[in-house]
């Protein structure tokens, strides 16, 4: 299970991994083709833009899963207790976020909102990866509970 | 609530969850709840809070950090680093103190196409400390220079820090990174001057060592092959935004791809390195990123709660001078950087710090490079230096962290000194910038 699990995650920062290749390669292209007078394609740069926030959500457990989320750990050796204290604040802060991301997918998609640039698509697709991230760091933040 | 209650409600907050080991991005983004429940109105500011940590990173001037990290990581992982660091050695004959110059000239020369401070530490200590020991010299003499370049490395283009420094603050990115050559060129001039001056002044620091002699040719061919190559990306990067012909996430989506061609060119690319490369970039841009997602978020908290606007108009009123105020923001950054991470501290000190440098007149790029200065001192500054526990885990076992502290002070000193001649001088700063843009 556990096993799977890992690969979920490494398979999720693997696509994060990939999706930053495939950006620097398009816009390179766009750069060149523009500068040879060839037709741009207007919807790179944007689309680019949205590849920054999927690809963070995507690596975040796994980087939780691998411990480097950076943090100040100086006084943790000899204060098992303060491991706990941390899990904790980051279990409720990722809940709340679940919660609150699939608000503001059900917000966003009731009022009909659109996104309306060179591509044209429902708003409430930009929030998905917020509470699919954060649940996964949830799990991740439990499992922390249990392994100690 | 008045300001002062407010700020001293958020900012304690954060440093008790920081001191609680909660991760810098958690830690914010706790506060954010709470904050946003309190200021931002409840239901409709935590719906808030989600909507602006999309937003904080779906912007195009972030975009250049993955981009610039990749490059560094791609040399890293094919293994083009180690021979370009290999082509450095054979060419630096008859220095005192000679593999010590090496780290630093090869740092330099990394750092100008790699946007991760910690990739070059990591790389020049895995590579260069084990042969500097073999060889008889001093720890200190073997340490310091490597974690020290690696601090430059936040200087010298391309940098991640300094496009997310130029993005949060809203100084420009192409200026910022350019502005940071000549400082980030003048403190490698230091640390030569500095590790040639103890080997003369003591040998027994750098025993000196017979080089294998080879023939001319044998010596510069590596250079042409290894380096020029790779100087001339971090040329073609600096001069597309130079010259206005790309934007810098194009110019750093440029300087990836070439550096992936380079790699194919040397024969030494392999998907599987491809994707170590690319795993390790998500895994550095994911780690500065994340943090992010909270920036929009706390820097509104920081606003409706009346904090900026309080703390500022106090500063202001207290009629002090400038240079008293601009040393403070420095010395707050100096000792921020004890305890806290880079993005952090820019995350916590840019709603202030930026009122302020337009409220005095200070011009944003020299604010700008000082800042980083500031950072890339945190960097080597026990306990929370980023770069001693890089060093720490690439060292030998027998290495103590006390010995890592101790070999980088001469340089933290000099980091010190290179501020103060920034501050004093603001042109080390400005007149790049200056004669490329304006």
């Amino acid at each position: 299970m556990s096993g799977l699990y890992g690969k979920l995650l490494e398979g999720l920062a693997a696509l994060a991994a990939v999706l930053l290749g495939v950006t620097a390669l398009a816009i390179t292209l766009d750069v060149i083709a523009r500068n040879v007078g060839l037709a741009m394609v207007p919807w790179i740069l944007e689309v680019s833009e949205y590849v920054l926030p999927i690809a963070t959500f995507l690596v975040a457990p796994w980087l939780l899963y691998r411990n480097e989320h950076v943090r100040l750990d100086v006084l943790l050796p000899g204060r098992p207790w303060l491991n706990h204290v941390s899990n904790a604040a980051g279990l409720a802060v990722s809940a709340i976020l679940v919660v609150y991301g699939v608000r503001t997918i059900l917000n966003s998609a009731q009022q009909g909102a659109i996104v309306f640039k060179s591509v044209v698509f429902p708003e409430w697709w930009l929030y998905t990866p917020v509470p699919l991230c954060f649940g996964l760091l949830a799990i991740e933040f439990v499992r922390r509970f249990a392994h100690r | 609530m008045t300001w002062w209650v407010a700020a001293c409600l958020l900012f304690g907050s954060l440093i008790v969850l920081f001191a609680a080991a909660v991760p810098a991005a958690f830690a914010f983004l706790g506060i954010n709840i709470v904050g946003a429940w309190i200021w931002l109105g409840k239901d409709a500011g935590l719906i808030q809070l989600v909507r602006n940590a999309v937003a904080s990173i779906s912007s195009f001037s972030l975009t250049p950090i993955p981009f610039f990290v990749l490059m560094g990581e791609v040399l890293f992982h094919t293994g083009v680093a180690m021979k370009a660091i290999d082509a450095i050695d054979r060419l630096i004959w008859r220095v005192p103190g000679r593999l010590s110059v090496v780290a630093v000239v090869a740092g330099t020369v990394f750092s100008a196409i790699s946007g991760s401070t910690i990739a070059t530490t990591a790389l020049l200590g895995s590579l260069l400390l084990p042969q500097m020991l073999a060889r008889g010299y001093h720890p200190n003499m073997a340490m310091g220079p490597i974690m020290a370049i690696g601090g430059v490395d936040m200087l010298i283009p391309p940098s991640a820090l300094t496009v997310l420094l130029g993005s949060l603050a809203g100084i420009s990115i192409s200026e910022l990174l350019i502005a940071g050559i000549v400082p980030g060129a003048l403190l490698s001039a230091m640390f030569v001057g500095w590790i040639v001056l103890r080997a003369v002044m003591n040998p027994a620091l750098a025993p000196t060592f017979e080089h294998e002699s080879l023939p001319p040719w044998q010596r510069w061919k590596p250079l042409l092959v290894y380096v020029v190559p790779l100087v001339m990306i971090f040329v073609i990067v600096v001069a597309a935004m130079a010259a206005g012909w790309a934007t810098p996430t194009e110019a750093a989506a440029i300087g990836a791809v070439a550096t992936v061609l380079v790699a194919g060119i040397y024969r030494a690319l392999t998907w599987s390195n491809l994707m170590r490369a690319l795993m390790g970039t998500a895994g550095i841009s994911g780690i500065i990123l994340f943090i992010i997602v909270g920036a929009t978020t706390f820097a509104q908290i920081l606003t409706f709660s009346g904090a900026t606007n309080g703390l500022v108009d106090a500063i202001q009123q207290a009629k002090l001078a400038p240079w008293v105020v601009l040393g403070a923001m420095l010395v707050i950054l100096l000792v921020l950087g004890f305890f806290v991470d880079q993005v952090s501290m820019m995350l916590i000190c840019l709603p202030f710090f930026m009122p302020l440098v337009a409220a005095y007149g200070f011009d944003p790029i020299w604010f700008g490079v000082l800042f980083l200065f500031c950072m890339q001192l945190g960097l080597l500054t026990p306990p929370f230096g980023m770069l001693l526990f890089t060093m720490k885990s690439v060292a030998p076992k027998e290495i103590q962290m006390h010995q890592v502290w101790h070999a980088v002070t001469p340089y933290v000193i000099m980091g010190v000194l290179g501020l103060l001649l920034v501050l004093l001088f603001p042109p080390l700063a400005t007149w790049l910038p200056g004669v490329l843009f304006r």
